[in-house]
Protein backbone atom coordinates (compact mmCIF):
# COMPACT_ATOMS: atom_id res chain seq x y z
CA UNK A 1 0.00 0.00 0.00
CA UNK A 2 1.74 3.36 -1.28
CA UNK A 3 1.18 5.78 1.96
CA UNK A 4 0.19 9.04 0.70
CA UNK A 5 1.73 12.66 0.81
CA UNK A 6 -0.41 14.38 2.23
CA UNK A 7 -1.49 11.76 5.33
CA UNK A 8 -2.95 14.22 7.69
CA UNK A 9 -5.90 15.07 5.48
CA UNK A 10 -6.45 11.16 5.11
CA UNK A 11 -9.77 10.26 6.68
CA UNK A 12 -10.23 6.46 7.97
CA UNK A 13 -13.16 5.21 8.73
CA UNK A 14 -12.78 4.23 12.57
CA UNK A 15 -16.07 3.69 14.12
CA UNK A 16 -18.56 1.24 11.98
CA UNK A 17 -22.27 2.11 11.60
CA UNK A 18 -23.57 -0.52 13.88
CA UNK A 19 -21.06 0.62 16.71
CA UNK A 20 -22.53 4.06 15.72
CA UNK A 21 -25.92 2.77 16.16
CA UNK A 22 -24.92 0.99 19.58
CA UNK A 23 -23.28 4.43 20.98
CA UNK A 24 -26.02 6.63 20.03
CA UNK A 25 -29.10 4.22 21.07
CA UNK A 26 -27.47 3.46 24.45
CA UNK A 27 -27.01 6.71 24.90
CA UNK A 28 -30.20 7.42 24.60
CA UNK A 29 -31.93 4.23 26.34
CA UNK A 30 -29.24 5.11 29.26
CA UNK A 31 -31.04 8.87 29.52
CA UNK A 32 -34.59 7.26 29.05
CA UNK A 33 -34.20 4.64 32.11
CA UNK A 34 -32.22 7.60 34.15
CA UNK A 35 -34.90 9.77 33.92
CA UNK A 36 -37.72 7.61 34.60
CA UNK A 37 -35.57 5.70 37.12
CA UNK A 38 -35.13 9.04 38.93
CA UNK A 39 -37.92 10.97 38.13
CA UNK A 40 -41.20 8.97 36.89
CA UNK A 41 -44.00 8.05 39.07
CA UNK A 42 -44.12 4.59 40.03
CA UNK A 43 -46.61 3.43 37.79
CA UNK A 44 -44.52 4.02 34.55
CA UNK A 45 -42.70 0.91 36.12
CA UNK A 46 -43.60 -0.70 32.77
CA UNK A 47 -41.09 1.60 30.70
CA UNK A 48 -38.42 2.17 32.91
CA UNK A 49 -38.24 -2.02 32.86
CA UNK A 50 -38.56 -2.04 29.34
CA UNK A 51 -35.56 0.10 28.72
CA UNK A 52 -33.36 -1.78 30.91
CA UNK A 53 -34.55 -4.69 28.55
CA UNK A 54 -33.09 -3.36 25.12
CA UNK A 55 -29.79 -2.07 27.35
CA UNK A 56 -29.61 -5.57 28.01
CA UNK A 57 -29.90 -6.66 24.31
CA UNK A 58 -27.56 -3.53 23.21
CA UNK A 59 -24.84 -4.52 25.83
CA UNK A 60 -25.00 -8.32 24.56
CA UNK A 61 -24.47 -6.88 21.04
CA UNK A 62 -21.64 -4.96 21.69
CA UNK A 63 -20.20 -7.66 23.90
CA UNK A 64 -20.29 -9.79 20.85
CA UNK A 65 -19.58 -7.24 18.59
CA UNK A 66 -15.98 -6.93 20.65
CA UNK A 67 -15.12 -10.26 19.48
CA UNK A 68 -16.49 -10.80 15.83
CA UNK A 69 -16.51 -7.31 14.94
CA UNK A 70 -14.33 -5.05 12.26
CA UNK A 71 -11.23 -3.60 13.96
CA UNK A 72 -11.40 -0.99 15.92
CA UNK A 73 -14.83 -2.11 17.67
CA UNK A 74 -12.80 -5.49 18.49
CA UNK A 75 -11.98 -5.34 22.26
CA UNK A 76 -8.49 -6.87 21.34
CA UNK A 77 -8.00 -3.40 19.21
CA UNK A 78 -8.57 -1.45 22.38
CA UNK A 79 -6.98 -3.82 25.25
CA UNK A 80 -4.27 -1.81 26.72
CA UNK A 81 -1.51 -3.94 29.28
CA UNK A 82 -1.97 -1.69 32.65
CA UNK A 83 1.54 -0.76 31.28
CA UNK A 84 0.50 1.07 28.65
CA UNK A 85 -2.25 2.93 30.47
CA UNK A 86 0.51 4.33 32.94
CA UNK A 87 2.56 5.31 29.54
CA UNK A 88 -0.38 7.27 28.51
CA UNK A 89 -1.12 8.85 31.83
CA UNK A 90 2.26 10.08 32.03
CA UNK A 91 2.36 11.46 29.05
CA UNK A 92 -0.96 13.19 29.43
CA UNK A 93 0.18 14.94 32.83
CA UNK A 94 3.83 16.07 30.54
CA UNK A 95 1.09 18.14 27.78
CA UNK A 96 2.17 15.24 24.66
CA UNK A 97 -0.15 12.58 24.81
CA UNK A 98 0.11 10.60 22.00
CA UNK A 99 -3.13 10.07 20.07
CA UNK A 100 -4.83 6.97 18.83
CA UNK A 101 -7.04 6.14 15.65
CA UNK A 102 -9.72 3.64 18.46
CA UNK A 103 -9.90 4.25 21.96
CA UNK A 104 -6.51 5.29 24.15
CA UNK A 105 -6.19 3.83 26.98
CA UNK A 106 -8.25 6.14 29.39
CA UNK A 107 -11.10 6.13 26.90
CA UNK A 108 -10.90 2.20 26.67
CA UNK A 109 -11.24 1.73 30.53
CA UNK A 110 -14.29 3.78 30.22
CA UNK A 111 -16.17 1.93 27.93
CA UNK A 112 -15.23 -1.26 29.85
CA UNK A 113 -16.67 0.21 33.24
CA UNK A 114 -19.51 1.68 31.13
CA UNK A 115 -20.56 -1.90 30.35
CA UNK A 116 -19.82 -2.92 33.36
CA UNK A 117 -21.69 -0.71 35.45
CA UNK A 118 -24.87 -0.99 33.08
CA UNK A 119 -24.78 -4.92 33.61
CA UNK A 120 -24.20 -4.58 36.97
CA UNK A 121 -27.22 -1.96 36.74
CA UNK A 122 -29.39 -4.22 34.43
CA UNK A 123 -28.95 -7.93 36.93
CA UNK A 124 -29.57 -5.40 40.34
CA UNK A 125 -32.41 -4.35 38.21
CA UNK A 126 -33.27 -7.84 37.49
CA UNK A 127 -32.96 -8.53 41.01
CA UNK A 128 -35.38 -5.75 42.23
CA UNK A 129 -37.77 -6.35 39.47
CA UNK A 130 -38.21 -10.08 40.83
CA UNK A 131 -37.75 -9.60 44.68
CA UNK A 132 -39.46 -6.85 45.60
CA UNK A 133 -41.99 -6.48 43.04
CA UNK A 134 -42.23 -10.49 42.26
CA UNK A 135 -41.96 -9.79 38.38
CA UNK A 136 -39.68 -10.41 35.61
CA UNK A 137 -37.48 -13.61 35.03
CA UNK A 138 -36.02 -13.31 38.26
CA UNK A 139 -39.49 -13.51 40.36
CA UNK A 140 -39.48 -16.98 40.59
CA UNK A 141 -35.63 -16.83 42.16
CA UNK A 142 -35.27 -13.54 44.11
CA UNK A 143 -36.88 -13.15 47.43
CA UNK A 144 -37.99 -10.00 48.86
CA UNK A 145 -34.82 -9.39 51.45
CA UNK A 146 -32.66 -9.72 48.12
CA UNK A 147 -34.57 -7.25 46.37
CA UNK A 148 -34.68 -5.04 48.84
CA UNK A 149 -30.72 -5.05 49.18
CA UNK A 150 -30.36 -5.30 45.08
CA UNK A 151 -32.27 -2.30 44.95
CA UNK A 152 -29.45 -0.31 47.63
CA UNK A 153 -26.95 -1.42 44.68
CA UNK A 154 -28.65 -0.69 41.63
CA UNK A 155 -29.65 3.11 43.28
CA UNK A 156 -25.24 3.31 43.52
CA UNK A 157 -24.75 2.31 40.90
CA UNK A 158 -27.51 4.78 38.98
CA UNK A 159 -25.71 7.79 40.61
CA UNK A 160 -22.21 5.94 40.14
CA UNK A 161 -23.33 6.03 36.60
CA UNK A 162 -24.17 9.46 36.67
CA UNK A 163 -20.85 10.66 37.52
CA UNK A 164 -19.01 8.18 35.01
CA UNK A 165 -21.11 9.61 32.28
CA UNK A 166 -19.55 13.21 33.31
CA UNK A 167 -16.67 11.92 33.34
CA UNK A 168 -17.04 10.28 29.97
CA UNK A 169 -17.99 13.33 28.69
CA UNK A 170 -15.18 15.61 30.12
CA UNK A 171 -12.59 12.92 28.79
CA UNK A 172 -13.90 13.45 24.99
CA UNK A 173 -13.86 16.91 25.44
CA UNK A 174 -10.73 17.03 26.36
CA UNK A 175 -8.99 14.39 23.77
CA UNK A 176 -11.02 16.43 21.19
CA UNK A 177 -9.05 19.55 22.36
CA UNK A 178 -5.66 17.91 22.78
CA UNK A 179 -6.10 15.90 19.43
CA UNK A 180 -7.87 18.95 17.91
CA UNK A 181 -10.21 16.13 16.07
CA UNK A 182 -13.90 16.03 17.16
CA UNK A 183 -14.37 12.77 18.63
CA UNK A 184 -17.89 13.41 18.82
CA UNK A 185 -18.14 14.15 15.37
CA UNK A 186 -16.26 11.12 14.41
CA UNK A 187 -18.88 9.33 16.25
CA UNK A 188 -21.67 10.51 14.13
CA UNK A 189 -19.76 9.66 10.92
CA UNK A 190 -17.38 7.51 12.11
CA UNK A 191 -14.15 9.39 10.34
CA UNK A 192 -11.15 10.38 11.84
CA UNK A 193 -8.22 11.82 10.54
CA UNK A 194 -4.94 9.91 10.49
CA UNK A 195 -1.88 11.40 12.02
CA UNK A 196 1.73 10.20 11.30
CA UNK A 197 2.21 8.70 14.45
CA UNK A 198 -0.44 6.81 14.38
CA UNK A 199 -0.02 3.13 14.52
CA UNK A 200 -1.73 0.99 11.52
CA UNK A 201 -4.67 -0.56 11.81
CA UNK A 202 -4.01 -4.39 11.52
CA UNK A 203 -7.50 -4.98 9.55
CA UNK A 204 -8.44 -8.04 10.83
CA UNK A 205 -11.01 -9.25 7.58
CA UNK A 206 -13.92 -7.80 8.20
CA UNK A 207 -17.03 -10.07 8.47
CA UNK A 208 -19.74 -7.94 9.52
CA UNK A 209 -22.53 -10.48 8.53
CA UNK A 210 -20.94 -12.99 11.31
CA UNK A 211 -21.25 -10.37 14.06
CA UNK A 212 -24.51 -9.81 13.35
CA UNK A 213 -26.00 -13.06 13.10
CA UNK A 214 -24.29 -14.00 15.92
CA UNK A 215 -25.54 -11.11 17.97
CA UNK A 216 -29.04 -11.17 16.64
CA UNK A 217 -29.23 -15.27 18.10
CA UNK A 218 -27.41 -14.61 21.18
CA UNK A 219 -29.83 -11.90 21.99
CA UNK A 220 -32.69 -13.95 20.29
CA UNK A 221 -32.03 -16.79 22.84
CA UNK A 222 -31.49 -14.27 25.68
CA UNK A 223 -34.67 -13.04 25.29
CA UNK A 224 -36.39 -16.22 24.81
CA UNK A 225 -34.75 -17.90 28.32
CA UNK A 226 -35.71 -13.96 30.17
CA UNK A 227 -39.46 -14.68 28.86
CA UNK A 228 -39.87 -18.42 29.86
CA UNK A 229 -38.54 -17.87 33.29
CA UNK A 230 -40.80 -15.19 33.45
CA UNK A 231 -43.99 -17.50 33.68
CA UNK A 232 -42.48 -19.31 36.56
CA UNK A 233 -44.88 -18.42 39.54
CA UNK A 234 -43.30 -15.53 42.27
CA UNK A 235 -41.58 -17.34 45.14
CA UNK A 236 -43.24 -14.74 47.21
CA UNK A 237 -46.85 -15.61 46.20
CA UNK A 238 -48.60 -18.32 47.34
CA UNK A 239 -51.47 -20.00 46.44
CA UNK A 240 -54.99 -18.96 48.50
CA UNK A 241 -58.14 -21.12 48.31
CA UNK A 242 -60.84 -18.61 48.54
CA UNK A 243 -62.99 -18.72 51.52
CA UNK A 244 -66.26 -18.01 51.04
CA UNK A 245 -67.36 -16.35 54.74
CA UNK A 246 -64.41 -14.46 54.79
CA UNK A 247 -65.19 -12.82 51.03
CA UNK A 248 -69.01 -12.22 51.63
CA UNK A 249 -68.83 -11.55 55.66
CA UNK A 250 -65.95 -9.39 54.64
CA UNK A 251 -66.85 -7.46 51.88
CA UNK A 252 -70.49 -6.23 53.23
CA UNK A 253 -69.00 -2.74 54.04
CA UNK A 254 -65.80 -2.21 52.36
CA UNK A 255 -63.74 -4.42 50.13
CA UNK A 256 -62.44 -7.51 51.21
CA UNK A 257 -58.75 -7.16 52.43
CA UNK A 258 -56.24 -9.73 51.70
CA UNK A 259 -54.78 -11.67 53.91
CA UNK A 260 -51.57 -10.56 53.35
CA UNK A 261 -51.68 -7.39 54.34
CA UNK A 262 -51.69 -7.75 58.01
CA UNK A 263 -49.61 -10.13 60.37
CA UNK A 264 -51.84 -12.84 62.36
CA UNK A 265 -51.45 -11.42 65.69
CA UNK A 266 -53.22 -8.47 63.96
CA UNK A 267 -55.94 -10.27 62.19
CA UNK A 268 -56.60 -12.26 65.08
CA UNK A 269 -56.99 -9.01 67.64
CA UNK A 270 -59.31 -7.81 64.60
CA UNK A 271 -61.62 -10.89 64.66
CA UNK A 272 -61.31 -11.24 68.63
CA UNK A 273 -63.10 -6.99 68.44
CA UNK A 274 -65.67 -7.41 65.59
CA UNK A 275 -68.48 -5.40 67.73
CA UNK A 276 -66.34 -2.82 68.12
CA UNK A 277 -64.53 -2.34 64.78
CA UNK A 278 -63.70 0.79 63.54
CA UNK A 279 -66.44 2.56 65.46
CA UNK A 280 -69.25 -0.20 64.10
CA UNK A 281 -70.48 -3.21 65.09
CA UNK A 282 -69.38 -6.04 62.57
CA UNK A 283 -69.60 -8.88 64.87
CA UNK A 284 -70.49 -12.67 62.82
CA UNK A 285 -71.41 -15.72 64.90
CA UNK A 286 -69.08 -17.88 66.85
CA UNK A 287 -68.33 -20.20 64.06
CA UNK A 288 -68.26 -17.98 61.68
CA UNK A 289 -65.68 -15.62 63.36
CA UNK A 290 -63.28 -18.66 64.38
CA UNK A 291 -63.43 -20.28 60.50
CA UNK A 292 -62.82 -16.70 59.12
CA UNK A 293 -59.58 -15.56 61.98
CA UNK A 294 -57.71 -19.24 61.01
CA UNK A 295 -58.16 -18.54 56.82
CA UNK A 296 -56.57 -15.50 57.69
CA UNK A 297 -54.15 -16.40 60.45
CA UNK A 298 -53.59 -19.08 57.81
CA UNK A 299 -52.77 -16.70 54.89
CA UNK A 300 -51.51 -14.00 56.47
CA UNK A 301 -48.58 -11.85 55.78
CA UNK A 302 -45.71 -14.37 57.10
CA UNK A 303 -47.20 -16.00 54.45
CA UNK A 304 -46.11 -13.98 51.96
CA UNK A 305 -42.64 -12.38 50.31
CA UNK A 306 -44.35 -9.21 48.76
CA UNK A 307 -43.74 -6.25 49.35
CA UNK A 308 -46.88 -5.21 50.87
CA UNK A 309 -46.69 -8.16 53.31
CA UNK A 310 -43.37 -7.32 54.23
CA UNK A 311 -43.54 -3.84 54.92
CA UNK A 312 -46.94 -3.68 55.80
CA UNK A 313 -46.15 -6.12 58.39
CA UNK A 314 -44.81 -3.80 60.63
CA UNK A 315 -48.01 -2.53 62.45
CA UNK A 316 -48.83 0.68 64.81
CA UNK A 317 -48.72 -0.49 67.97
CA UNK A 318 -51.39 1.62 68.75
CA UNK A 319 -54.04 0.45 65.59
CA UNK A 320 -52.68 -2.63 65.74
CA UNK A 321 -55.03 -3.89 62.86
CA UNK A 322 -55.29 -0.96 60.83
CA UNK A 323 -53.73 -1.01 57.61
CA UNK A 324 -53.71 2.99 56.82
CA UNK A 325 -51.78 3.64 60.42
CA UNK A 326 -48.56 1.06 59.62
CA UNK A 327 -45.72 3.59 59.35
CA UNK A 328 -45.33 1.94 55.70
CA UNK A 329 -48.65 2.78 54.40
CA UNK A 330 -48.94 6.55 55.90
CA UNK A 331 -44.87 7.64 54.29
CA UNK A 332 -45.80 5.97 50.97
CA UNK A 333 -49.43 7.95 50.75
CA UNK A 334 -48.01 11.20 52.44
CA UNK A 335 -47.39 12.57 49.02
CA UNK A 336 -51.66 11.83 47.80
CA UNK A 337 -53.36 15.39 48.78
CA UNK A 338 -55.72 14.47 51.64
CA UNK A 339 -58.73 16.13 49.83
CA UNK A 340 -58.68 12.96 47.29
CA UNK A 341 -59.08 10.73 50.27
CA UNK A 342 -62.25 12.07 51.59
CA UNK A 343 -63.61 13.06 47.97
CA UNK A 344 -65.51 10.77 45.94
CA UNK A 345 -64.64 8.07 44.01
CA UNK A 346 -62.04 7.34 46.41
CA UNK A 347 -63.88 8.22 50.03
CA UNK A 348 -61.23 6.52 52.55
CA UNK A 349 -57.98 5.91 52.86
CA UNK A 350 -58.99 2.28 53.15
CA UNK A 351 -60.43 2.24 49.67
CA UNK A 352 -57.18 0.53 48.41
CA UNK A 353 -59.13 -0.38 45.33
CA UNK A 354 -60.05 3.00 44.11
CA UNK A 355 -56.29 3.55 43.07
CA UNK A 356 -54.54 -0.09 43.19
CA UNK A 357 -56.13 -2.07 40.44
CA UNK A 358 -54.49 -5.28 41.53
CA UNK A 359 -55.47 -4.86 45.43
CA UNK A 360 -57.68 -7.56 45.48
CA UNK A 361 -54.67 -9.75 44.88
CA UNK A 362 -52.20 -8.48 47.40
CA UNK A 363 -50.18 -7.29 44.82
CA UNK A 364 -50.30 -3.51 44.32
CA UNK A 365 -47.21 -3.22 41.66
CA UNK A 366 -46.37 -0.50 40.40
CA UNK A 367 -47.80 -0.29 37.62
CA UNK A 368 -51.55 -0.76 38.70
CA UNK A 369 -51.38 2.35 40.80
CA UNK A 370 -53.83 4.70 39.07
CA UNK A 371 -55.16 7.25 41.59
CA UNK A 372 -58.79 7.47 40.68
CA UNK A 373 -60.71 10.43 39.77
CA UNK A 374 -63.90 12.03 39.72
CA UNK A 375 -66.41 11.31 36.81
CA UNK A 376 -66.35 14.93 35.74
CA UNK B 1 -89.52 -17.72 77.03
CA UNK B 2 -87.72 -19.80 74.36
CA UNK B 3 -90.63 -22.63 74.30
CA UNK B 4 -93.02 -19.96 74.34
CA UNK B 5 -92.08 -18.50 71.29
CA UNK B 6 -91.76 -21.90 69.68
CA UNK B 7 -95.13 -22.42 70.51
CA UNK B 8 -96.42 -19.33 69.04
CA UNK B 9 -94.20 -19.52 66.20
CA UNK B 10 -95.94 -23.22 65.32
CA UNK B 11 -99.07 -22.08 66.27
CA UNK B 12 -98.70 -19.17 63.97
CA UNK B 13 -97.13 -21.30 61.06
CA UNK B 14 -100.50 -23.79 61.66
CA UNK B 15 -102.70 -20.95 61.36
CA UNK B 16 -101.66 -19.26 58.36
CA UNK B 17 -100.08 -21.74 55.38
CA UNK B 18 -101.10 -19.89 53.24
CA UNK B 19 -98.63 -17.07 53.25
CA UNK B 20 -95.57 -18.94 54.13
CA UNK B 21 -92.97 -16.38 52.18
CA UNK B 22 -89.50 -16.20 53.93
CA UNK B 23 -90.65 -12.59 54.57
CA UNK B 24 -93.72 -13.44 56.47
CA UNK B 25 -92.23 -16.21 58.47
CA UNK B 26 -89.70 -13.30 59.73
CA UNK B 27 -92.75 -10.95 60.64
CA UNK B 28 -94.44 -13.63 61.62
CA UNK B 29 -91.67 -14.80 64.78
CA UNK B 30 -91.10 -11.49 65.22
CA UNK B 31 -94.75 -10.86 66.04
CA UNK B 32 -94.84 -13.71 68.27
CA UNK B 33 -91.91 -12.67 69.94
CA UNK B 34 -92.98 -8.98 70.21
CA UNK B 35 -96.20 -10.52 71.89
CA UNK B 36 -94.18 -12.77 74.81
CA UNK B 37 -92.11 -9.75 75.60
CA UNK B 38 -95.04 -7.45 76.13
CA UNK B 39 -98.35 -8.21 76.68
CA UNK B 40 -100.14 -4.99 75.44
CA UNK B 41 -98.80 -6.00 72.11
CA UNK B 42 -101.30 -4.43 69.32
CA UNK B 43 -99.81 -5.07 66.29
CA UNK B 44 -96.87 -3.29 64.50
CA UNK B 45 -96.78 0.46 63.38
CA UNK B 46 -94.79 2.04 59.76
CA UNK B 47 -95.30 5.31 61.80
CA UNK B 48 -93.38 3.93 64.45
CA UNK B 49 -90.65 2.29 61.98
CA UNK B 50 -90.34 5.72 59.98
CA UNK B 51 -89.50 7.49 63.34
CA UNK B 52 -86.76 4.86 64.12
CA UNK B 53 -85.55 5.25 60.79
CA UNK B 54 -85.35 8.92 60.89
CA UNK B 55 -83.81 9.07 64.87
CA UNK B 56 -80.52 10.76 66.27
CA UNK B 57 -79.39 8.82 68.93
CA UNK B 58 -76.61 9.85 71.61
CA UNK B 59 -76.59 6.30 72.49
CA UNK B 60 -74.63 4.62 69.84
CA UNK B 61 -71.45 5.13 68.64
CA UNK B 62 -70.66 8.93 67.75
CA UNK B 63 -69.41 7.49 64.04
CA UNK B 64 -72.90 6.15 63.21
CA UNK B 65 -76.02 8.14 65.25
CA UNK B 66 -78.68 7.11 62.88
CA UNK B 67 -79.81 4.53 60.29
CA UNK B 68 -79.71 7.68 57.42
CA UNK B 69 -76.43 7.48 58.07
CA UNK B 70 -75.68 4.88 55.71
CA UNK B 71 -79.41 3.91 54.28
CA UNK B 72 -80.10 7.84 53.52
CA UNK B 73 -83.33 9.78 54.61
CA UNK B 74 -85.02 7.79 51.95
CA UNK B 75 -86.23 4.27 52.24
CA UNK B 76 -85.81 4.26 48.26
CA UNK B 77 -82.46 5.90 48.03
CA UNK B 78 -79.34 3.91 47.53
CA UNK B 79 -77.53 4.37 50.91
CA UNK B 80 -73.64 4.03 51.20
CA UNK B 81 -71.19 2.18 53.91
CA UNK B 82 -68.86 4.58 55.87
CA UNK B 83 -66.22 3.40 53.07
CA UNK B 84 -68.03 4.18 50.72
CA UNK B 85 -70.07 0.67 49.14
CA UNK B 86 -73.29 1.27 48.12
CA UNK B 87 -76.42 -0.14 49.95
CA UNK B 88 -79.36 -1.41 47.79
CA UNK B 89 -82.55 1.00 48.92
CA UNK B 90 -84.13 -0.53 51.82
CA UNK B 91 -87.51 -0.38 50.44
CA UNK B 92 -89.01 -3.75 49.29
CA UNK B 93 -90.71 -2.11 46.27
CA UNK B 94 -87.56 -1.04 44.82
CA UNK B 95 -85.20 -3.97 46.33
CA UNK B 96 -87.59 -6.73 46.08
CA UNK B 97 -85.60 -9.67 47.96
CA UNK B 98 -85.09 -7.66 50.86
CA UNK B 99 -86.25 -9.08 54.59
CA UNK B 100 -86.41 -12.64 52.86
CA UNK B 101 -83.36 -14.20 54.71
CA UNK B 102 -83.57 -14.72 58.74
CA UNK B 103 -79.85 -14.98 59.02
CA UNK B 104 -79.06 -11.95 57.56
CA UNK B 105 -82.03 -9.76 58.90
CA UNK B 106 -80.69 -11.14 62.26
CA UNK B 107 -76.84 -10.10 61.81
CA UNK B 108 -77.93 -6.25 60.31
CA UNK B 109 -80.78 -5.33 63.59
CA UNK B 110 -77.99 -6.86 65.74
CA UNK B 111 -75.53 -5.07 64.46
CA UNK B 112 -76.58 -1.75 63.48
CA UNK B 113 -78.88 -1.49 66.38
CA UNK B 114 -75.67 -1.78 68.40
CA UNK B 115 -73.82 0.55 66.35
CA UNK B 116 -77.02 3.51 66.67
CA UNK B 117 -78.45 2.87 69.63
CA UNK B 118 -75.94 1.11 71.19
CA UNK B 119 -78.00 -1.92 72.33
CA UNK B 120 -80.05 -4.68 70.67
CA UNK B 121 -83.65 -3.49 69.00
CA UNK B 122 -86.61 -4.69 70.77
CA UNK B 123 -88.85 -7.01 68.40
CA UNK B 124 -91.00 -4.32 68.43
CA UNK B 125 -88.76 -1.90 67.27
CA UNK B 126 -87.70 -4.61 64.71
CA UNK B 127 -91.15 -5.10 63.21
CA UNK B 128 -92.08 -1.35 63.12
CA UNK B 129 -88.90 -1.14 60.79
CA UNK B 130 -89.55 -4.05 58.65
CA UNK B 131 -93.52 -2.64 58.11
CA UNK B 132 -92.66 0.72 57.11
CA UNK B 133 -89.88 -0.96 54.80
CA UNK B 134 -92.34 -3.27 53.33
CA UNK B 135 -95.27 -0.87 53.02
CA UNK B 136 -92.96 2.13 51.09
C1 LIG C 1 -70.47 -3.46 59.47
C2 LIG C 1 -69.54 -3.02 58.50
C3 LIG C 1 -68.21 -3.77 58.43
C4 LIG C 1 -68.00 -5.11 58.31
C5 LIG C 1 -69.03 -6.22 58.24
C6 LIG C 1 -66.56 -5.30 58.27
N1 LIG C 1 -65.93 -4.08 58.34
FE1 LIG C 1 -63.96 -3.78 58.28
N2 LIG C 1 -64.25 -1.78 58.43
C7 LIG C 1 -65.49 -1.16 58.50
C8 LIG C 1 -65.29 0.26 58.53
C9 LIG C 1 -66.39 1.32 58.60
C10 LIG C 1 -63.90 0.48 58.48
C11 LIG C 1 -63.19 1.82 58.44
C12 LIG C 1 -63.05 2.15 56.98
C13 LIG C 1 -62.55 3.51 56.70
O1 LIG C 1 -61.77 4.05 57.48
O2 LIG C 1 -62.92 4.01 55.63
C14 LIG C 1 -63.29 -0.82 58.42
C15 LIG C 1 -61.92 -1.03 58.33
C16 LIG C 1 -61.33 -2.27 58.24
C17 LIG C 1 -59.90 -2.47 58.19
C18 LIG C 1 -58.84 -1.39 58.26
C19 LIG C 1 -58.71 -0.62 57.01
C20 LIG C 1 -57.69 0.48 57.22
O3 LIG C 1 -58.07 1.63 57.36
O4 LIG C 1 -56.51 0.15 57.28
C21 LIG C 1 -59.70 -3.80 58.11
C22 LIG C 1 -58.36 -4.50 58.04
C23 LIG C 1 -60.98 -4.45 58.12
N3 LIG C 1 -61.95 -3.47 58.19
C24 LIG C 1 -61.18 -5.81 58.06
C25 LIG C 1 -62.42 -6.41 58.10
C26 LIG C 1 -62.61 -7.85 58.10
C27 LIG C 1 -61.52 -8.88 58.05
C28 LIG C 1 -63.95 -8.05 58.12
C29 LIG C 1 -64.68 -9.39 58.15
C30 LIG C 1 -64.54 -10.12 59.36
C31 LIG C 1 -64.60 -6.74 58.15
N4 LIG C 1 -63.63 -5.78 58.13
C32 LIG C 1 -65.95 -6.54 58.17
C33 LIG C 1 -66.70 -1.77 58.51
C34 LIG C 1 -66.91 -3.13 58.44
C1 LIG D 1 -55.82 7.77 46.67
C2 LIG D 1 -55.23 6.62 46.08
C3 LIG D 1 -54.69 5.50 46.96
C4 LIG D 1 -55.36 4.75 47.91
C5 LIG D 1 -56.81 4.88 48.34
C6 LIG D 1 -54.42 3.78 48.39
N1 LIG D 1 -53.21 3.94 47.76
FE1 LIG D 1 -51.54 2.80 48.03
N2 LIG D 1 -50.48 3.98 46.77
C7 LIG D 1 -51.01 5.05 46.07
C8 LIG D 1 -49.95 5.69 45.32
C9 LIG D 1 -50.09 6.89 44.40
C10 LIG D 1 -48.76 4.97 45.61
C11 LIG D 1 -47.36 5.25 45.09
C12 LIG D 1 -46.72 6.23 46.01
C13 LIG D 1 -45.28 6.47 45.65
O1 LIG D 1 -44.45 5.70 46.11
O2 LIG D 1 -45.04 7.40 44.91
C14 LIG D 1 -49.14 3.90 46.52
C15 LIG D 1 -48.26 2.95 47.01
C16 LIG D 1 -48.65 1.85 47.75
C17 LIG D 1 -47.80 0.74 48.08
C18 LIG D 1 -46.36 0.58 47.65
C19 LIG D 1 -46.37 0.01 46.26
C20 LIG D 1 -45.02 -0.01 45.62
O3 LIG D 1 -44.73 -0.98 44.95
O4 LIG D 1 -44.30 0.98 45.73
C21 LIG D 1 -48.55 -0.15 48.80
C22 LIG D 1 -48.10 -1.50 49.34
C23 LIG D 1 -49.86 0.42 48.94
N3 LIG D 1 -49.88 1.63 48.28
C24 LIG D 1 -50.89 -0.17 49.65
C25 LIG D 1 -52.14 0.40 49.82
C26 LIG D 1 -53.20 -0.18 50.63
C27 LIG D 1 -53.08 -1.50 51.38
C28 LIG D 1 -54.27 0.66 50.55
C29 LIG D 1 -55.61 0.51 51.24
C30 LIG D 1 -55.59 0.28 52.67
C31 LIG D 1 -53.88 1.77 49.68
N4 LIG D 1 -52.59 1.58 49.27
C32 LIG D 1 -54.71 2.82 49.34
C33 LIG D 1 -52.33 5.45 46.06
C34 LIG D 1 -53.33 4.97 46.89
C1 LIG E 1 -72.87 2.06 59.34
C2 LIG E 1 -73.81 1.94 58.28
C3 LIG E 1 -75.23 1.50 58.64
C4 LIG E 1 -76.07 2.06 59.56
C5 LIG E 1 -75.82 3.27 60.47
C6 LIG E 1 -77.27 1.28 59.52
N1 LIG E 1 -77.16 0.29 58.59
FE1 LIG E 1 -78.52 -1.14 58.17
N2 LIG E 1 -77.26 -1.99 56.86
C7 LIG E 1 -76.03 -1.53 56.54
C8 LIG E 1 -75.39 -2.43 55.60
C9 LIG E 1 -74.01 -2.26 54.98
C10 LIG E 1 -76.30 -3.46 55.35
C11 LIG E 1 -76.14 -4.69 54.45
C12 LIG E 1 -76.06 -4.33 53.02
C13 LIG E 1 -77.23 -4.77 52.23
O1 LIG E 1 -78.03 -5.56 52.72
O2 LIG E 1 -77.35 -4.31 51.08
C14 LIG E 1 -77.47 -3.15 56.16
C15 LIG E 1 -78.57 -3.97 56.21
C16 LIG E 1 -79.62 -3.76 57.07
C17 LIG E 1 -80.71 -4.68 57.22
C18 LIG E 1 -80.87 -6.02 56.50
C19 LIG E 1 -81.52 -5.86 55.16
C20 LIG E 1 -81.89 -7.16 54.53
O3 LIG E 1 -81.95 -7.16 53.29
O4 LIG E 1 -82.07 -8.16 55.20
C21 LIG E 1 -81.53 -4.14 58.14
C22 LIG E 1 -82.80 -4.74 58.65
C23 LIG E 1 -80.94 -2.87 58.57
N3 LIG E 1 -79.79 -2.66 57.89
C24 LIG E 1 -81.51 -2.05 59.52
C25 LIG E 1 -80.89 -0.91 60.00
C26 LIG E 1 -81.41 -0.10 61.08
C27 LIG E 1 -82.71 -0.38 61.81
C28 LIG E 1 -80.54 0.91 61.30
C29 LIG E 1 -80.64 2.03 62.35
C30 LIG E 1 -80.88 1.58 63.70
C31 LIG E 1 -79.46 0.73 60.37
N4 LIG E 1 -79.71 -0.37 59.59
C32 LIG E 1 -78.34 1.53 60.33
C33 LIG E 1 -75.41 -0.40 57.02
C34 LIG E 1 -75.93 0.40 58.02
Amino acid sequence: MAVPKNIAKLQVRVWDLPTRIYHWGQLILVAAALLLGFFGPEWWLDAHVYVGYAIIAFIVFRLIWGVWGPEYSRFSNFLFSPKAVIAHIKKLVSGRPSHFLGHNPLGSLMVFALILILALLSISGLTVLGGVENQGPLAGFASFSLGTLARIGHEFLAYLLVGMIVAHIFGVLFESYMSKTSLTRAMVDGRKPVTEDQRPATLYPVRKEGGMIIAFGVICVIGAVGALASTMPASGLIAMPVNESFQSECADCHQVYHPSLLPRESWVSLMGNLSDHFGEDASLGADTTNEIMSYLSRYAAQAWDTEAANFLSLVDEKHPFQITATPFWISRHANIPQEIFRTKPVNSKANCSACHKDAAGGMFADQNIQIAHGQN
Amino acid sequence: MKHKLLIGVIFLALASPAQAGPRETIMELLAAEAQVANSSYSGFSAAAGEALFLATFTTGKPETTSCTTCHTNSPSNVGETRAGKPIDPMATSVTPDRYTDQAKVDKWFRRNCNSVLGRECTAQEKGDFLTFMINQ
